[in-house]
């Protein structure tokens, strides 16, 4: 009998014990949110209920906008918590697992690819917000509506180091076609020992871990430079697997310019930091990269002038840069408190303090007209004029199918800056992958 | 006690717990907000567990076992089983990490093996495995005799050779990207990077395997061979055997065990690499294959990987890990029944 009461108290601990762990996923909601509070500020557990979650992906800009949310409710009495994600942390397989968990933020950021694959079905709309009028960029849905407030541009050209051109007598204003570059490239070229520079331009095209740069920025001319910013006519094409020949004749042109005067060995093994440290340290004239790479530079105590050039790769002269609001913040429809989410929204893009977090202590673009705030940083600053002159092209590549640049195109401009494809088998190549991968993965 | 009043308390138990149970996991489907659907799903499953116990049955004794092993299957169903035959479920349907609207059936094997990508990472990772493993194994076991033997510091060379593994992977294939990139192309002037030709970067990936995972398997050699009877050496020495004689007419057959775990571990790890793949070329550089390019050094792993994470296609990629298990427990099953086999009973 004894030994039977002690087997009975040893299956009851261990059910104990294991109930004790099923009794924490019960409770996991309230703890998550008693963490989320402390985060923020210390309130009571009441109030931290009608706290706005609000999802950050920008790890950058996580100070200021706590900043700007500790001033808002001492203001207006409405909490707002700050969740940041970053880091290489796969941001939309995040929010999925919250999805899952029950447990979504109330606003959360997206951009224009994800939104198609994953988020349509989550966004309340937001139209009638009085900041739609004050923006060219607001995100539009498929159905017309807005869904997402942007908060701030990104801008894709031909970074130039303007204390080198300078030098070499090249204006940048003037280099808005193929041969006023090709032009510029030969005359750089020449004077590479009294410039100091090792070769004209910063290129990396290797397909495992530059593709993004290839296949998704460098694509971005092939798909928008020159285009009105409501012509998809490129992008659509391309969605349906087909391509536009001539005009991918003109860009494999450019793409062989850059390639002819790049840096060989970054060009075809190097890294995004292999290339960036050549254009900083003052060694290439120009980089194919945009206005993100301004918070690398003072690692490389880079104190030159520069700014951003257009992508022009056609003979006929375009001279806007490629600008976009990268990823915008939407509000989750099932949320319980839709309008203090869209009050918030509006404060940050309206009040001066929303803007000033945004614009100056973030160093962003800000996408409102409204707003005469200039970021501090050198290659920010270089897009204003083509903002405000609204030589702005859109970025369609975004809405390319998904993973595209990673698994089909990126290998071809790597076969291209090889030499491996002449221009005509880079064309045909770029076509025949792109309509492959359409087909075998385009019905998501 | 009688036995029908224990019977009818057992059974009234176990209904309340059953009841219990199924009320709280109504509640949580049923998205209440209640917070007493924790408790209750606990105090449900005691009950239910006191009733089992307390059933008096001729199989009193079968049912303590299981009771005792219960919490250990539970663990290993949640964590195991049930994702498991999830991930089969997933397979046949158009999961998209969210949700599913259809079932697909076979649908997605069959648009798997018309894919060129994943034909190529198939071959081209049959391949790496073959030559890892026979690389591994013999760098290892070299390593082990020489450690074994009587030169002078075998301690600082056994430490020495085992400190890659200590080492991450990811972490390891940048360092030896930059060795590959920089230091390389600087020795040997005017050369490009070892990484740019496709042959050339699965030979790399080879090479910084080998000198990762060769020191710990050549662990495992070591302490086989120090295992082998002193007594045996010393009579096939007065018996005149020569070193080589020694090492294959005594050694190699006292420790047949040795080889079978050390070759299963390099054959599975080999199959599935994955760090090293990802930090030292992420797939590139591309080569054409057929008119059509493909990333010359995307094995398995990457690409199920790639499908899943990169081109959002979950169900695809869940169908390519179930392959991926499937070839991984035939290879390592049949290989370890071989090799089993020529084991010598000590």
């Amino acid at each position: 009998m004894k030994k039977k009461v002690l087997a009975a108290l040893l299956a009851g601990a261990m059910t104990v014990t294991l109930g004790a762990c099923g009794g924490n996923t019960g409770s996991g909601n309230d703890t998550s949110k008693a963490d989320d509070n402390t985060q923020g500020t210390t309130d009571t557990a009441d109030v931290s209920k009608d706290a706005i979650r609000f999802m950050n992906t920008k790890i950058e800009i996580d100070g200021a906008l706590k900043e700007f949310a500790k001033q808002y409710q001492e203001e207006t009495g409405q909490e707002v918590v700050i969740e940041s994600l970053g880091g290489g942390v796969d941001v939309n397989g995040q929010l999925k697992n919250y999805y899952a968990a029950g447990n979504m933020p109330d606003i959360f950021a997206f951009a224009a690819d994800s939104y198609k694959s994953s988020f349509k079905d989550w966004l309340e709309p937001l139209d009638g917000e009085s900041w739609i009028d004050d923006t060219d960029y607001a995100f539009k849905g498929e159905d017309g509506k807005v869904y997402g407030m942007p908060f701030a541009l990104e801008g894709i050209g031909l970074a130039y180091n303007k204390d080198i051109l300078d030098k070499a007598g090249v204006d940048p204003s003037a280099l808005t076609n193929i041969n006023a570059y090709k032009e510029a490239f030969e005359k750089i070229d020449s004077m590479k020992d009294e410039l100091g520079i090792t070769s004209v331009c910063a290129v990396a095209a290797e397909s495992g871990q530059m593709y993004w740069s290839t296949g998704n920025h460098m694509m971005a001319a092939y798909i928008s430079q020159g285009k009105d910013r409501t012509d998809k006519d490129i992008i659509d094409k391309l969605n349906k697997g087909e391509i536009d020949k001539d005009r991918m004749g003109q860009f494999g042109d450019w793409l062989q310019l850059l390639f002819d005067y790049s840096d060989q060995n970054v060009l075809i093994s190097g890294t995004y930091d292999d290339q960036l440290a050549l254009w900083a340290t003052g060694k290439a004239a120009f980089i194919t990269q945009g206005n993100w790479i301004d918070p690398s530079l003072p690692t490389y105590e880079a104190e030159f002038a520069c700014g951003l050039a257009p992508a022009a790769f056609m003979e006929e002269d375009t001279d806007g840069i490629i600008v976009d609001a990268p990823a915008v913040w939407g509000i989750y429809n099932e949320s319980d408190k839709i309008d203090a989410c869209k009050e918030f929204l509006k404060a940050l893009a309206e009040s001066e303090e929303g803007q000033r977090a945004l614009v100056e202590d973030c160093g962003m673009v800000s996408p409102y007209k409204s707003c005469t705030l200039e970021p501090s940083t050198p290659l920010a600053k270089s897009m204003l004029p083509y903002i405000k002159d609204g030589k702005t092209y859109a970025w369609d590549w975004l809405t390319q199918p998904e993973g595209i640049a990673q698994n089909a195109t990126g290998a071809v401009f790597e076969l291209y800056a090889k030499g491996q494809l002449d221009k005509q088998g880079f064309v045909d190549t770029m076509e025949s992958v792109i309509k492959d991968y359409v087909a075998s993965n385009g019905s998501n | 006690m009688n036995v029908q009043l224990k019977k009818t308390i057992s059974i009234a138990a176990m209904a309340a717990g059953i009841i219990g149970m199924a009320a709280a996991l109504y509640m949580d489907f049923s998205g209440s907000a209640s917070t007493i659907r924790g408790p209750l799903l606990i105090a449900g499953a005691l009950l239910v567990i006191a009733g089992v116990y307390l059933l008096p049955t001729r199989k009193h004794r079968s049912i303590i076992n299981v009771l005792f092993l219960f919490p250990l299957i539970f663990a290993f169903a949640v964590t195991v089983l049930i994702p498991f035959a999830c991930g089969i479920f997933y397979s046949m349907t158009d999961w998209n990490g969210i949700k599913f609207e259809k079932f697909v059936g076979l649908g997605n094997y069959i648009s798997m093996f018309k894919s060129n990508d994943y034909i190529y990472s198939f071959v081209v990772t049959f391949i790496f495995t073959v030559i890892n493993m026979l690389a591994v194994n013999l760098v290892a076991f070299g390593l082990a005799l020489l450690c074994t033997s009587k030169v002078k510091g075998r301690n600082f060379y056994r430490a020495a050779y085992f400190i890659p593994n200590l080492i991450g992977g990811i972490v390891l294939g940048y360092v030896w990207q930059f060795i590959f990139n920089k230091v390389m192309t600087t020795v040997i002037e005017g050369s490009t990077s070892m990484l740019t030709d496709p042959n050339l970067a699965i030979a790399a990936i080879l090479i910084v395997s080998t000198w990762q995972y060769a020191g710990y398997i050549m662990m495992i050699y070591v302490t086989g061979l120090q295992s082998v009877p002193k007594d045996i050496l010393e009579a096939s020495n007065v018996d005149g055997a020569n070193q080589i004689t020694t090492l294959l007419k005594i050694k190699v057959p006292m420790i047949a065990n040795t080889f079978t775990v050390c070759i299963f571990l390099t054959l599975v790890n080999s199959f599935k690499q994955f760090d090293l793949n990802l930090a030292i070329t992420n797939g590139a550089p591309s080569r054409i294959l057929a008119g059509k390019p493909v990333q010359a050094t995307e094995f398995l792993a990457l690409n199920i990987y790639n499908t899943a994470i990169s081109k959002n296609q979950y169900a695809l990629g869940q169908t390519k890990a179930v392959v991926f298990f499937i070839i991984l427990a035939i290879v390592s099953l049949t290989q370890v029944s071989i090799s089993k086999k020529k084991e010598v009973e000590m």
